[in-house]
């Protein structure tokens, strides 16, 4: 097999793995999670491949991968270029991390059925895979209703409310999809095509480019992907409908799914309609960056208010996706590149800190803020470790979130769009009061051990989290680091060639 | 909150009207997805295929990856059920208690319908193998596969058709039908073609590139109407008996 057929095995190692799991996880109580880690292991591995491979001719063109032999427009082809590879590399890496990561808490919180559990684990990163590589806008629509569908199986298998909250994301989920799909089969009765590779040309022809139904699957494809990444105002279903997951369906679901939507997003702008379409003909990227501005103030403001450490990470989210969005709709080379480095570097923060949270809940049985009483000295490792990814989520330097905000903001004074620069300050100064709360909770506030008094020295016993938690733990960490000191590296042999010319 | 949603839909319908207005006329044969590549499916895909039915060669072979994934996404909402609903370790009141008493088995029913499943399943069998000739394939046959069990279970209970298809074999030919798909396609992979490249079998079968892309096609039908035809029959009996598969509607 050539080297060129690791683009595939990327996507189908936890499909095929999926369906092992399926019908051989019930057979032992260990094979599901061993079948799990196996595949996704085999996918991150292809993913590095294929990194190397895109990466070594990036100056050249992206990897083309014909299904079926069948050429464009023809046949469907997947299109590996270097902002998707980038992407491909971090969906693989932090599943197969959270893969390692769920072996004690997954089988704790699915006392039954755990293989099925673990078939919808595997399926839903397959579709996330398959949405990232894919060059054809109806086979992205395909793959969503896979990553959906298995994503709503997981978040409701949670606790409390969790069907509730599941149900009013599969509304709000299949709306979005349902628009993306008009939007999609508006471009497809204008074109007669589905290739991203060739759709540009036809829509930039001057028998189309004042088209109102392209106008409209345009705000159609928008819309439905902006309900799918819970952009404000269109965010209502995400809080919830997270908090109340378990905690490796979290720790899975949340780093990932709204980071894949705004890849989707930025190879809509950048792939389909291209920057002078958006620009020139629609016209209203100013409007959608104020909303992305409203969307982080809005989001670090809902965060302050909670009590629960997992709902103010979701709100996070929410404030997070503003930037992105924000970033790719500022329409020059230092915002894009910003919002493309961001979907990698909040990918690991996101993970870092939920599985950090995951960890405490193991230990405690409680995701409060009260949880954190006496976490530096019971779990220093765990609490270190959540230090880390805080630190990335203020933006402090060398840390990842430290250059991706570094970019937005410097993408924002070139398109002198200070309210986004001012937005993106006030977040993180929100973030630093409240990780800081949380550290002073850590630290300072008194907490029982059974029988010492608190404010007891020397009698607390350190009572860490397993290692197969800890060791994923620690290695989002240090890539976070990893990440935030080969920045040069990152943008100037990847993200750099995947900016349109001109730029 | 009724204006706001009454708000959006206006919007929308706006929307969409304002596009209507600028979309080719139904059945415009100059329309751009009429000319740009149903002529090349027209002309080329008999020849590249041997199948006569153009709406299986799209969708079987050349837009085949796009197909596999639509038979993922029926195993995923299989699971996705069985996983919400049928949970064995829980405590959970019957929603819908008292039923109303069964009365006694139905002859006319019960025999209408041993006439019937037969004859349904051997149609579903002709529908997938004839899907290369006439509409059908895997898809439908394995709709009707279904509904024949399904009748089965309607007219007897939930407990005689789970007696004839037990759940474990349920699911095993649910994940089954989809892996003999994804097989098939693997299999060129290793051939040292692509994925789906069904003309990687040539060789191996000894026939021409076209027959294998026919024979080829035949597999990942069987392949759909089984994972189908599985899930069909598996949604049934767990939303109709909340996930208990003690008894049905």
């Amino acid at each position: 097999m050539s080297l060129e057929q690791h683009a595939i095995i990327i996507i189908l190692a936890p499909l095929v793995g999926s369906l092992l799991i399926s019908l051989f996880g019930g057979l032992h109580r260990r094979l599901s999670y061993l079948l799990l880690v196996a595949c996704l292991g085999i996918s991150f591995a292809s993913t590095i491949a294929t990194l190397r491979l895109v990466a070594a001719r990036a100056a050249i063109g992206p990897l083309h991968y014909y299904l079926g032999d069948w050429p464009p427009p023809y046949g469907i082809e997947l299109v590996i270029d270097p902002l998707n590879a980038l992407v491909l590399t971090m969906i693989a890496g932090i599943s197969l991390l959270v893969a390692i990561y769920s072996k004690e808490m997954a089988r704790r919180d699915n006392p039954d059925r755990l293989h099925h559990y673990y078939t919808l684990f595997a399926l839903l990163v397959a579709g996330l895979l398959g949405i990232t590589a894919s060059g054809d806008v109806f086979n992205i629509y395909v793959l969503t209703e896979i990553s959906a569908l298995a994503s709503y199986a997981l978040l409701a298998r949670g606790r409390g409310f969790a069907y509730y909250a599941t149900f009013k994301y599969i509304i709000m989920g299949t709306i979005g999809a349902s628009l993306y799909l008009l939007g999609v089969g508006y471009l497809y009765i204008k074109t007669g095509t589905l290739n991203i590779a060739e759709l540009p040309t036809f829509i930039n022809s001057s028998g189309l480019v004042d088209s109102v139904s392209i106008r409209v699957a345009f705000i159609l494809i928008m819309v439905g992907l902006w309900i799918k990444m819970a952009f404000f105002p269109l965010h209502g279903w995400l809080p919830n409908a997270y908090t109340r997951a378990a905690t490796t369906t979290s720790c899975l679901v949340a780093p990932l799914m709204t980071k894949v939507s705004v890849y989707v997003m930025i190879r809509v702008m950048l792939g389909v309609f291209t920057l002078p379409y958006i620009y020139h003909v629609m016209g209203w990227n100013r409007a959608v960056v104020w909303l992305a501005s409203l969307a982080i103030v809005a989001g670090s403001i809902g965060a302050l208010a909670q009590t629960n450490i997992k709902r103010m990470l979701t709100y996070i989210i929410v404030a997070e996706v503003g930037y992105m969005v924000g970033g790719a709709w500022l329409g020059n080379a230092a915002g894009l590149t910003g919002a493309i480095y961001h979907i990698v570097s909040d990918g690991l923060m996101t993970a870092c800190l939920f599985m950090a949270v995951g960890a405490i809940t193991y230990k405690t049985g409680d995701s409060s803020l009260e949880a954190m009483r006496g976490v530096f000295r019971r779990m220093p490792v765990t609490a270190a470790l959540f230090v880390v990814g805080a630190l990335a989520m203020i933006g402090i330097p060398p840390t990842c979130g430290f250059f991706s905000k570094w970019y937005l903001i410097q993408g924002g004074l070139v398109a002198g769009h200070y309210g986004f620069v001012g937005a993106l300050l006030l977040s993180s100064l929100i973030n630093a009061v409240l990780f800081f709360r949380l550290f002073e909770i850590g630290y300072y506030a008194p907490f029982d051990t059974e029988g010492t008094p608190p404010r007891g020295h020397g009698t607390t016993v350190v009572d860490e989290a397993p290692f197969s938690m800890l060791m994923p733990l620690l290695i989002s960490a240090v890539m976070i680091i990893v990440v935030g000191l080969s920045t040069s590296r990152i943008v100037s042999g990847l993200i750099q060639y995947s900016l349109p010319a001109g730029l | 909150m009724k204006k706001t949603a009454l708000l959006i839909i206006a919007v929308l319908g706006i929307l969409l009207l304002r596009a209507a207005e600028d979309l080719p006329f139904w059945g415009d044969p100059q329309s751009p997805a009429s000319v740009h590549l149903s002529d090349y499916y027209l002309e080329e895909s008999y020849e590249e295929t041997s199948v006569p039915n153009i709406v299986t060669s799209v969708l079987a072979d050349y837009r085949g990856y796009d197909t596999m994934f639509e038979t993922v996404v029926i195993f995923c909402a299989g699971i996705t059920v069985l996983i919400v609903l049928r949970r064995t370790h829980r405590r959970r009141a019957k929603v819908i208690s008292p039923r109303p008493e069964r009365p006694g088995a139905d002859i006319i029913l019960q025999t209408a319908a041993r006439l019937l499943v037969p004859m349904m399943q051997l149609f579903a069998l002709y529908v997938v193998a004839h899907g290369h000739h006439s509409p059908g394939g895997g898809f439908q046959g394995g709709v009707i596969l279904g509904s024949s069990l399904i009748l089965l279970a309607l007219s007897y209970d939930i407990q005689m058709a789970l007696h004839r298809f037990k759940e474990k074999l349920v699911l095993l030919f649910s994940a089954g039908g989809v892996l003999l798909y994804a097989a098939i396609g693997l299999a060129c992979l290793f051939l040292g073609r692509n994925f789906l490249a069904y003309g990687a079998w040539a060789a191996l079968l000894g026939i021409s590139e076209p027959e294998a892309h026919s024979h080829g096609m035949l597999g990942v039908e069987i392949g759909v109407a089984i994972t189908v035809l599985c899930i069909m029959f598996s949604l049934y009996i767990d939303l109709a008996s909340g996930g208990d598969l003690d008894e049905g509607l």
